[in-house]
């Protein structure tokens, strides 16, 4: 046995050093994004690894303020908090209803929104443009908080059913034999108890809706209206023809990049939990 | 607006039937209550739903059947639109690369991602070296696409580095024709962790006296993945499957920002069917054509759709019970 081991030891070894490395190369890079979003342009260009001699909060200040990215940054809060908040509080009573109902339609509802989890975004995109546009709701934040909500309903209404069918129904059963109604039963007694599933399905829509690009680039487009990756991808666009400004670049990329870092290390687990158990099961 | 109407009426016309069957059948007061409420309860979401995407859906495949500048009239061209789009040179480029990027990207990613799991399963620090592979799927593609673009710049760190060791002559990184490997790379880089923590959390289930009986029966690692982790991670791997091909044909903020490249789109070796699409409809000089956008987002989805039932008849097992 222990001889057997020995002879393991080297590929296990190597594996383990290539998993650091990797580990290693992931961490490195983030440190890297940030270190650079604090250095002169001509100094990042001369030596890409170095550190920040005095570091340069100003590009923060010309990335908020004349990179476009300030309001941006707020644009973003916005959509994906209310998109978020909107998306569960829609999708919580539909998932309820949907794992405590065993019936034929309710299976086939069930069905029905879990096959959006196989409509890639591209295929929404043209429709969604024109009904908006004559809605007068692009380039809207409002447009843009309803696209995301419905963008959302397959995946939350998704988790949600696994998390509410895993509550035991017996506390329900208890609540109605006190007289609760259906509402105060859902409102009082379910909900209190789903609270981590409601906030998983808020953290994961919230990251999706901070990250979305595609959208937010074809549906918003005025400065006041954008969302830091449209800023983002704006900022990349202008700065090929007035030269590339590399430390307000990456002051941007680390607008986008910090929340992501914070609740990360944050909630990590429970993000993790969220996407892999919801999928896995 | 109708299909509020429509829904109302339905909720009434089911709670009005929920009442004689129950009386009938003698059903608690709980299952009474669940019965009235299922409506209520799903309408919002299923309107929502109905309204912001099953609709979407189908109307993107109505328009694909026209030729539309998305102001004017919309002309009948039926089938003509996917005809025309297979003809052309750049569509063709974009399916291909999709469909590089679903079976060698996919195959790449999970070999590692079984690798890893080999790995990570009996390491220490494990839970932290998880964590932090898993961390690049919460960050939006461009950055990727961004810091490669500076990166692998022809004076970039990564060449300098490679000059340091004596390659004078470093491949074009960033040129045209290597674009899309590049793009594959990055793209493996931040979906594996991912990957691999799914199926982590199946492989922690698996519990460990099969890992044990395996190891005294003399079974070595690749044997102990083989015969213990990948059947009882099986049902998981599949929906991992199912969940990559969904995700690998939506992938577009790296494609469009990788190189951090210019105010115009990437150049076409590098498209893929979502670039095509939003190129399409979103054009910077031409006049949009929006039937054959939306041809080419339908033909995705009937890609998706077909590699999807194809995976699941393919690695349907009998389920294992531990």
């Amino acid at each position: 046995m222990r001889s057997k081991r020995g002879s393991a030891g080297p590929a296990r070894l190597i594996g383990t050093a290539l998993v650091w490395g990797a580990v290693a190369a992931d961490l490195l890079l983030i440190l890297w994004i940030l270190l650079t979003s604090l250095r002169g342009s001509g100094d990042i260009l001369k030596h890409a690894f170095g550190l920040p001699t005095t570091p340069k909060f100003g590009n923060y200040a010309t990335a908020w303020s004349d990179g476009g990215f300030g309001p941006a940054a707020v644009n973003s809060v916005v959509v994906a908090v209310a998109s978020s908040a909107l998306a569960v509080a829609l999708a919580a009573p539909c998932a309820y209803a949907l794992a405590r109902r065993r019936s034929r339609t309710s299976s086939a509802l069930t069905m029905t929104f879990a096959m959006g989890l196989g409509v890639p975004g591209q295929v929404l995109v043209v429709p969604l443009f024109v009904g908006l546009a004559k809605a007068n709701l692009t380039d809207s934040q409002l447009g843009l908080t309803l696209v995301y909500v419905g963008l959302a309903m397959p995946f939350t209404v998704f988790l949600l059913t696994g998390f509410f069918a895993g509550i035991p129904a017996a506390l329900e059963e208890a609540a109605v034999l006190d007289g609760a109604g259906a509402l105060r039963t859902f409102t009082q007694v379910v909900l209190p108890v789903a609270r981590g599933g409601l906030i998983t399905a808020f953290l994961l829509q919230f990251i999706s809706s901070w990250n979305e690009t595609l959208f937010a680039l074809v549906l918003t487009h005025s400065q006041d209206q954008i969302t830091l990756p449209v800023a983002l991808a704006e900022f990349v666009a202008s700065a090929q023809l007035n030269g590339m400004d590399y430390g307000t670049m990456f002051a941007g990329v680390c607008l986008i990049l910090a929340p992501m870092i914070a609740l990360f290390s944050w909630m990590g687990t429970r993000i993790i939990q969220g996407m892999t158990v919801g999928i896995g099961k | 607006m109708s299909s509020t109407i429509h829904d109302t009426s339905r909720a009434a016309r089911s709670a009005r039937a929920a009442r004689p069957s129950s009386t009938r059948r003698g059903a608690g007061p709980h299952e009474r209550q669940q019965r009235r409420m299922f409506w209520p309860f799903t309408a919002p979401a299923l309107i929502v739903y109905a309204v912001l995407f099953l609709a979407p859906v189908g109307y993107a495949l109505w328009t694909s059947f026209y030729k539309w500048d998305g102001m004017g009239a919309m002309q009948w061209r039926g089938l003509r639109n996917y005809q025309v789009l297979f003809q052309d040179p750049a569509f063709r480029t974009s399916l291909v690369n999709t469909l590089e990027m679903m079976f060698v990207g996919g195959a790449v990613t999970f070999a590692i991602s079984f690798a890893l799991t080999l790995v990570l399963r009996e390491m220490r620090g494990r839970l932290f070296a998880r964590s932090v592979l898993f961390f690049p799927c919460l960050v939006n593609g461009m950055v990727f696409g961004i810091a490669a673009g500076f990166l692998f710049s022809p004076s970039g760190p990564v060449n300098e580095a490679l000059h340091f060791f004596g390659v004078t002559t470093p491949p074009k990184w960033l040129s045209t024709d290597n674009l899309l490997p590049m793009v594959m790379g990055t793209l493996i880089w931040t979906a594996t962790g991912y990957y691999t923590s799914i199926i982590m959390a199946a492989v922690d289930q698996i519990p460990e006296y099969l890992y044990e009986a395996a190891e005294l029966d003399g079974a070595n690692a690749w044997q102990r993945f083989r015969h213990v982790t990948l059947p009882c991670a099986w049902d998981v791997i599949s929906v991992c499957a199912v969940l990559w091909t969904v995700s690998s044909v939506k992938i577009f903020e790296l494609i469009l920002l990788f190189g951090g490249s210019s105010s115009a789109y990437p150049p076409v070796s590098s498209w893929n069917t979502a670039l095509y699409v939003y190129t399409e409809a979103f054009p910077q000089a031409t006049v949009p054509r929006m039937g054959m956008a939306t041809a080419a987002a339908i033909t995705s989805l009937l890609l998706v759709t077909v590699v999807t039932l194809v995976l699941r008849r393919l690695m349907r097992r009998d389920p294992i019970e531990y």
